[in-house]
């Protein structure tokens, strides 16, 4: 199998999940699109582990890792979203603006 | 001898520190230590000073030496018998101001600070005439300054006080820079900082006449300001406010005597540029005249003694310019004797009437105070110059080295030695007027209520009593010149001229005559009082140099204010609107963060791809 298959789907999922990621309003779709690009990169792990015929199989040790590591992550975010759908009663990331950097009356000093 | 010269030294100021240290615990202590403290020093002073009187050989030894670019500076002393006399003054008049401070100061709350005061006052007084580098004659020099200053403002309560010591304080500062651009011209041109090699290389070298003129009219400049001669002259009797134990200790032996000691030492320098003697003669002609004539119109005790120092101080220098130098360092110590014992005593009479400084307030007090009574009469006795009394032999000797140099001399111009001469001859005649007048209000005519006055106390009797034995006998130094060793400047023979003693004593008895006559006639309203509260001088010293000082000030502030604050409020107000611009960039929007991320990101690698 050519390289460029893999790495062709890979890229299509990167650029899916990019665009889910910065288009969506909504979080659990935010986090869809990570999740789109984390496995893209696997892949690619997979797939030049095949390709480059590595004896330690490194491409696919550091997909295994990846995934344990999304699984952390998208256990932490949804909880994240949760709490935030608990104080906020919705969960659209345009409306979360609290961390905007504008006057306050405490700084005005500044 | 250098350990002894070390102790010398070294006591005073190590006394300062320990009664500093204890002093606010115990009163007694502060007190014991004190005194204890220049008793040593001036057992040590006078062991030290009497091996080096006459023509022994002087004791030079080096501490210290510093290599640094140019001329080495070093701690180095240097005891010939003009250090040893005037260690001699020093120590025994600050003694006696210790002894006579527990009772003048017995019960001031600010004795400890005081007595220390006192102590590194003499130790910077025995640094500066011990000194032989410039610099640490400089240190001592400025040391007094700045204790002066402290002791003047010790009633610091008091307005009067306070401007005295900042007038001091700046009046001689200013004349000091005279004495510091000497040191670098000096070491400078002969390659040393040394007095003694200086001064030799100058006697060596005999440059050519006036060739230094610019140190050595520097170096007067900075004893005119020490020695508060015209035009610096104001400072003195405006430190009168100082507690009257440091009027004797800093008119009499210390801080005005160090003016007259630096040119006895410096003296081969003035010789070699008579321009800075006339300088001298000049300013000496002028100051003598002006501060007897102060004297006798003011009403203050302690001012007439302030002005009368000025006046005396004048005569050294105008011996001093004429050549005469045997005859100023002479009468510089005669004056050290009794104008401390005047000041000691008119602080006794201030305080048996409580307090008061003005002659009004005094009068008749000679059955009251009559231990004072006797040595205060001793002491105008010799300022006045009667016979047998000190001030008479040594103020004719200067007088006669005047007239010599009027006569005979080349140092001075001529018509300024027949100016000084003039002077000398008018201000002893009125320096008997006033010194007869402060003498007939104070002890004679009609006095306060009996309850009032009361007698001081023993300790400050005995100085009194101490300070009248070389008021008496010290004439006697007068028929054995050699004390001194061969002096620097031209041969002055025999210091004692019936001519001279026999006209000065005429004229002394017929000036008391006048007085004395007009006394009977007009009793205790001599003649009118004259406040000057702000000399002419001290209008000109306002105009020349304080307010072109403020309003230098004023435009320093604004170019502060208005030019160097305005480039760092200006790169504070540019900082914070970039930052503003930035700002806006951070709108909370977690997602538009990313778009920049990824955007930038990509950017990124196509630069470098298009770049590889």
């Amino acid at each position: 199998m050519p390289l460029w298959w893999p790495l062709l789907v890979a890229s299509l999922l990167f650029a899916i999940g990019v665009y889910g990621a910065l288009s969506r309003r909504n979080a659990v779709l935010v986090l869809m699109g990570v999740e789109l690009m984390l496995n893209a990169v696997n892949l690619n792990f997979v797939a030049f582990d095949a390709q480059l015929r590595d004896v330690l199989h490194g491409g696919q040790t550091f997909a295994l890792f990846v995934i344990v590591i999304a699984a952390a992550e998208i256990g932490l975010a949804l909880a994240i979203v949760l709490l935030v759908f608990r104080t906020h009663g919705h969960i659209e990331v345009d409306d979360l603006r609290e961390l905007a950097d504008r006057d306050e009356p405490s700084r005005t000093d500044a | 001898m250098s350990g002894l010269l070390l102790v010398v030294l070294l006591v005073p100021f190590a006394t300062a520190g320990l009664v500093l240290a204890t002093g606010h615990r115990s009163g007694v202590a502060a007190k014991g230590l004190s005194v204890g403290g220049s008793a040593l020093g001036l057992v040590a002073a006078w062991t030290l000073a009497i091996s080096r009187l006459g023509d022994a050989d002087p004791l030079a030894h080096v501490f210290a030496s510093s290599r640094t670019v140019g001329p080495p500076i070093e701690l180095a002393s240097y005891v010939d018998p003009l250090s040893a006399v005037m260690l001699l003054l020093a120590t025994t008049v600050a003694f006696l101001v210790q002894v006579y401070s527990l009772g003048y100061l017995a019960d001031d709350p600010r004795y400890p600070s005081y007595a220390a005061l006192v102590s590194v006052f003499t130790g910077a007084m025995a640094t500066v005439v011990t000194a032989d580098d410039l610099w640490v004659l400089l240190v001592g020099w400025e040391l007094m300054g700045a204790c002066s200053y402290f002791l003047i403002a010790h009633h610091w309560e008091l307005a009067d006080a306070r401007a005295g010591a900042v007038k001091a304080f700046l009046i001689t500062r200013t004349a000091d820079l005279g004495l510091l651009f000497a040191i670098f011209v000096l070491g400078e041109r002969f390659g040393s900082y040394r007095i003694s090699k200086v001064m030799s290389a100058i006697v060596d070298g005999a440059p050519a006449r006036d060739d230094l003129w610019l140190p050595a009219v520097l170096v007067a400049v900075a004893v005119i300001g020490k020695s508060a001669q015209v035009p610096f002259h104001t400072w003195l009797p405006d430190a009168m406010p100082g507690p009257t134990p440091i009027s004797a200790l800093i008119h009499a032996a210390t801080m005005v005597a160090a003016g007259v000691f630096l040119v006895a030492r410096t003296y081969p320098l003035f010789l070699s540029a008579p321009i800075a003697l006339t300088l001298l003669a000049l300013v000496a002609a002028v100051t003598m005249f002006l501060g007897a004539a102060y004297a006798l119109f003011t009403h203050d005790l302690k001012r007439v003694l302030a002005w009368s120092t000025v006046s005396q101080l004048a005569y050294m220098f105008g011996a001093l310019s004429a050549g005469a130098w045997s005859a100023a360092v002479l009468h510089l110590l005669a004056h050290g004797a009794f104008k401390a014992l005047l000041f000691l005593a008119a602080g006794s009479v201030i305080h048996s009437v409580g307090g008061a400084t003005s002659m009004d307030s005094m009068g008749g007090l000679r059955d009251k105070v009559p231990d004072t009574f006797v040595t205060m009469t001793l002491g105008f006795g010799a300022l006045a110059g009667v016979v047998p009394l000190v001030g008479f032999f040594t103020k004719d000797a200067v007088i006669h080295g005047a007239y010599d140099q009027a006569v005979h001399g080349h140092l001075v111009w001529p018509w300024v030695a027949w100016l000084m001469l003039a002077s000398m001859v008018a201000t002893a005649a009125l320096t008997v007027a006033y010194s007869l007048r402060a003498w007939l209000l104070v002890f004679f005519g009609p006095g306060p209520e009996e309850s009032a006055v009361h007698d001081a106390p023993a300790v400050m009797r005995v100085p009194l009593v101490v300070l009248g034995v070389p008021t008496v006998l010290g004439g006697l130094v007068v028929t054995v010149p050699g004390v001194l060793g061969t002096p620097p400047g031209p041969a002055e023979g025999d210091l004692f001229h019936w001519s001279t003693s026999v006209l000065m004593t005429v004229l002394v008895l017929g000036a008391g005559a006048l007085v004395l006559d007009r006394y009977r006639r007009r009793g205790r309203d001599l003649w009118p009082h004259l406040v000057v509260p702000h000399t002419p001088v001290d209008r000109l010293w306002d105009l020349g140099l304080v307010r072109p000082v403020r309003r230098l000030a004023v435009i320093v502030r604004a170019g502060d204010r208005d030019v160097i604050d305005g480039y760092a409020d200006g790169a504070a107000a540019s900082t914070r609107g970039l930052g503003g611009l930035l700002r806006r960039t951070q709108n909370g929007s977690v997602q538009s963060y990313l778009m920049v991320v990824v955007v930038g990101a990509a950017a990124i690698a196509v630069v470098a791809g298009v770049l590889a």
